[in-house]
């Protein structure tokens, strides 16, 4: 096996290896901490990725949830109009998209509106505390019907309805106008024939159609819409001069931005403390293995904000949590590794033996209790609302991390230091001054 | 160190735990409900001084609104903490600036701090439905796999303690209802522990199924009293560095991560306990039971 082949230059290879990984850890960590500019200037940056306490230098690369960095959250719920036949999720999306247009029309490009449950919509805001900007959310579209000399001629008040329908192998929209719409509609189209209106919502254009013919009892067509996705969509947005749906606020979050950074500097330094008193723990009942624990809970860190970067994943109040309770269960799986190391050196095996044995003994634990963690993490993403889902993000992330780290390089780590002549069992644990018996 | 079977103990201290609070909840003292579950509007004001609960009272009550509820906190006393029930949404902003006006007239320097909060009532519906089924889908999964891994009797104990945990915090929600309120992520933190507590529990059954083929005519009990005792020096040490950073995160954090932090702690606490006193003991029985219908069913 590779054992053998190990045996030669093992010794220098493994203080190699280990002063390698050293190396990139301490390398990783300055860069996760400073980011790096390539060159000095130039065209390739690193951006920094690890937390800090210093909420003003929080590093670009971690998003930070409202509730960290301040802003507004607005959840709704949607109701039908009576008079709508459309299905709720197109009703829904429609109204996601307007209210998305609205907003980035004002300059709140990263407000984030998503759909939640059935009939639920949730709005989130960031650096916002204004109400002014609920009522931008709430208010009703303008839409406008511009004649073919480019001047306004009908609004959307009087748009009665608006339909798709899917006939002669065509997707079309049906539209009924007010009595008011329909006397100046028959104006227009029967000035316009061979000529087109355009159709504008919130000063977008939606679509020009041609008009074919004059229409002037009310109700008329718009054909040759390519899908009835397209068709649909419009039709809802034509039909609101309102939202395609009637809103009701379920819910209104407003945090300020003070608070959201007491939240974060605080998190970030009670984790600091606690990993500090971790580590120490560890190396004080584990002696080198905790050194060894230290280390993978060191690069445990660094790869874990890392991927949270790369993820873009938004860190949230519950996200902090679910990372802190990561490096909980991180430190557990070592704590069973060296357990289970202890107790085969107390059999009186080899240092090298008792890394083999301990980690064959611990594995099947460790991937047990990991397994049922990650059974209730992914629940809770797939159940959770909002700030929940958060923390089911980050604890997955952290348990499949931890994996990494707690069990592959912990190993490494064991058996480079095994190789490179740390093999005395007092290294690692107190050796009983005689050999008990155990009852 | 000597472990035995003390579960009998330990169910009916868990059980009076459980009844005390449900006699609370039935004589009306129940859940302290936070506003993500009764609904209402909620605000926070730094008065910058020493703040009387009845002074901010009297604004309140000549606002013409609901019932309502002011809690003074603070270092100094000197911020206050007002929920409202029953503000239709339309009068949120006059609330607000009504009682900004009027406070100001005894704490001129009133501030409004953090957030301003206001819930409908579907969304607390909403969330318990979901918190529910979350629970009960992680426990029947959980219980699945355990099962597939061990034996059908572990998972069915490891899900007795799980369930155990949860209740338990739920106690704990209602016997310190006066410190605690609880809100969303009271549902994030009893789903912490519902994936969480399992842990401790399936260590020492590693051990057991481990010790169990080892010692194959063994009572069932002995090799529970064993194996916890094998994975007792691993217990300690992970509930200890879990706990480190948790409660580090209770002292430093903001209340409302304390909120969340502090169900954990109870929920570490009681899933240590019911790992070590009562699962394996339930397992053993259980195993116990079915031996003797084995060999009833031989005789």
């Amino acid at each position: 096996m590779k054992s053998n082949r190990k045996r030669g230059g093992g010794k220098t290879g493994a203080i190699i290896a280990l002063c390698v990984v050293l190396v990139l850890t301490i390398v990783l960590g300055i860069l996760g901490l400073t980011g790096m500019s390539l060159p000095p200037q130039g065209l390739y940056k690193v951006l920094s990725w690890l937390p800090t306490t210093d909420s003003a230098a929080w590093p670009e690369s971690l998003p930070l949830g409202l509730d960290l960095r301040g802003g507004m959250y607005v959840e709704y719920s949607g109701k039908k109009p009576e008079n709508s036949s459309a299905g709720m999720d197109e009703l829904i999306e429609g109204t996601i998209s307007i209210i998305q247009q609205r907003l980035s029309d004002k300059g709140y490009n990263e407000a984030n509106v998503q759909r939640i449950g059935a009939d639920g919509i949730r709005v989130e805001i960031p650096d916002v505390q204004d109400d002014t900007v609920l009522d931008l959310i709430g208010k009703p579209a303008k839409l406008e019907f511009y004649n073919p000399q480019g001047e306004v001629f009908m609004t959307g008040e009087m748009v009665k309805t608006a339909k798709y329908y899917y006939a002669d192998g065509d997707h079309q929209i049906a539209f009924t106008l007010t009595d008011e719409g329909s006397k100046l509609f028959a104006e227009v189209t029967r000035e316009s024939i061979g000529k087109t209106i355009a159709i504008y919502l919130d000063g977008e254009q939606l679509i020009a159609p041609t008009v074919q013919n004059a229409i002037t009892n009310g109700s008329g067509v718009i054909n040759g819409l390519g899908s009835a996705e397209r068709a649909t969509t419009i039709a809802a947005k034509i039909q609101s001069g309102a939202l395609p749906l009637e809103l009701t606020q379920q819910k209104v979050d407003k945090v300020s931005a003070t608070l959201g950074q007491d939240a974060v500097s605080s998190s970030v330094k009670a984790a600091m403390i606690g990993i500090a008193l971790i580590m120490l723990l560890m190396i004080v009942r584990y002696r080198l293995n905790g050194v060894i624990a230290s280390w993978a809970l060191t690069i445990y860190i660094i790869v874990l904000f890392l991927l949270i970067a790369v993820f873009h994943i938004q860190l949230t109040l519950p996200g902090l949590a679910g990372v802190v309770l990561g490096i909980g269960m991180a430190v557990d799986a070592n704590v069973i590794i060296f357990e289970r190391f202890n107790e085969e050196t107390r059999k009186g095996r080899s240092a090298k033996a008792a890394v083999r044995a301990g980690f064959k003994n611990a594995m099947s634990a460790i991937l047990d209790a990991n397994v049922t963690t990650l059974i209730a993490a992914i629940v809770l993403l797939i159940f959770g609302t909002g700030s929940i889902q958060g923390f089911a993000k980050t604890l997955l992330l952290g348990i499949v991390v931890s994996m990494f780290t707690a069990i592959l390089v912990t190993r490494f780590l064991m058996n480079r230091f095994v190789a490179a002549g740390a093999t005395k069992i007092s290294l690692y644990t107190k050796v009983p001054a005689e050999k008990e018996v155990e009852a | 160190m000597v472990i035995k079977n003390r579960s009998k103990i330990c169910l009916i201290i868990s059980g009076a735990i459980i009844a005390v609070a449900l006699f609370l909840t039935i004589i009306g003292h129940g859940i302290n409900l936070g506003i993500d579950f009764e609904g209402g509007l909620s605000m926070q004001y730094d008065m910058k001084t020493a703040v009387t609960r009845a002074d901010v009272e009297s604004v309140l009550s000549g606002l013409n609104v609901g019932s309502f509820t002011v809690t003074v906190q603070g270092a100094n006393n000197s911020e206050v903490n007002i929920r409202i029930k029953d503000v239709a949404k339309e009068d949120i902003q006059n609330v607000q600036e009504n009682f900004e006006a009027g406070i100001k007239e005894k704490y001129p320097e009133a501030e409004s701090i953090g957030d301003v909060n206001y819930v409908g009532p579907v969304a607390g519906a909403t969330l318990v439905k979901n918190a529910v089924i979350s629970v009960l889908l992680a426990s029947v999964l959980m219980l699945i796999y355990i099962a597939i891994r061990f034996d059908f009797n572990s998972g069915l104990s490891a899900v007795f303690g799980l369930l155990h945990d949860v209740l338990i915090m739920l106690s704990f929600m209602v016997i310190f209802r006066s410190v605690i309120q609880m809100n969303s992520s009271f549902i994030a933190a009893a789903l912490t522990i519902v994936g969480y507590s399992i842990n401790n529990t399936i260590v020492i059954f590693d051990r057991i199924r481990e010790n169990a083929k080892k010692m194959p005519t063994a009572p069932r009990e002995e090799v529970t009293n064993i194996s916890i005792k094998e994975s007792l020096g691993r217990t300690i040490c992970t509930t200890v560095t879990t706990l480190i950073t948790i409660v580090a995160l209770c002292i430093l954090g903001v209340p409302s991560i304390r909120e969340f932090a502090l169900p954990i702690i109870v929920g570490i606490l009681s899933g240590v306990y019911s790992a070590n006193m009562i699962n394996g003991y339930v397992w053993a029985f259980l195993e116990e039971k079915r031996r003797g219908r084995g060999k009833k069913a031989k005789a």
